[in-house]
């Protein structure tokens, strides 16, 4: 994190800061609005790729979990009801 | 006006029942080949190819020089754990946008916070899909009378996409608004 840091001086602690929070409301609102009972259904790689985007709301690893393609991981956490939050 | 759009925002616009707008508000859209190559779904190369087809959206020549600028941007922001992965075809958005003074049509939080941080790329403009459509507002391509009507707007894009914005985002931008209604 601070070699992070002193690579970027401009990345301020209140911006991080920032972020965190950002992140966590993010990450609740994920949580919240998600099928659950559609996402335990789902194969191993599938319920993987799916819990690790509500955790981080990154598609394109969920989708490289998942072994999709972006556009194609869009539809299947559209029919998991989990929203991207930006 | 001239936007340069990722994936993700072409992905998701397209499922917009107002999609058609996009062409209204910007003269011309830059699209780099590898972002066309990440899109799937019908609807969204539908969409993308019907705006090729209008001339709208543009495939970007890209140059050695910019893939340059591309490298030494990956190996800036590759490793804070932080910013959301970022993938090649969105980090060349942003070099387009960025030597192109092009409007970034993004919905990548990873792309949103380099730009919130980044000394070069921080001159970039980022608009998410709630800032295109507060941009329609003012242009007149959507008749709101209201902060409220404009707030139904939005919930008809959060409804079509399944996306949600944040609560600091939907406060600016519904000020923004309700200012400009007063004016």
């Amino acid at each position: 994190m601070s070699a992070w840091r002193a690579l970027h001086p401009s990345l301020t602690e209140e911006l991080v800061r920032e972020w965190e929070r950002e992140d966590e409301e993010f990450r609740e609102l994920r949580r919240r609005s998600a099928d659950w009972k559609f996402i335990e259904e789902q194969p191993p790689h599938i319920r993987a790729a799916l819990l690790y985007f509500i955790e981080r709301g990154d598609r394109y690893v969920a989708a490289k979990i998942a072994g999709l393609t972006v556009d194609e991981f869009d539809e299947l956490r559209r029919r998991a009801n989990i929203p991207v939050v930006v | 006006m001239l936007g340069v759009v990722d994936a993700c925002f072409l992905i998701d616009w397209s499922r917009y029942r107002r999609r058609e707008l996009l062409a209204s508000l910007f003269e011309a859209i830059l699209v780099h080949e590898e972002v066309l190559a990440q899109l799937r779904s019908p609807s969204a190369i539908d969409f993308a190819s019907r705006l090729l087809a209008r001339g709208v959206l543009r495939l970007y020549p890209w140059s050695t020089a910019e893939e340059e600028l591309y490298i030494q941007l990956r190996d800036e922001v590759a490793l804070d754990p932080r910013i959301p992965s970022l993938e090649r075809p969105d980090l060349l958005c942003l070099v387009i946008a960025h030597r192109t003074g092009a409007t970034l049509l993004t919905e990548n939080l990873g792309v949103l916070r380099v730009v919130q941080f980044h000394p070069a790329y921080s001159r970039v403009t980022a608009w998410t899909a709630l800032e295109v459509l507060e941009q329609l507002v003012y242009r007149g391509l959507v008749e709101v009378g209201s902060a409220e009507e404009f707030l139904n707007i939005i919930s008809e894009y959060c409804e079509d996409t399944k996306h949600v914005f944040s609560s600091k985002r939907m406060k600016d931008v519904v000020e923004r608004v309700r200012a400009w209604l007063g004016r």
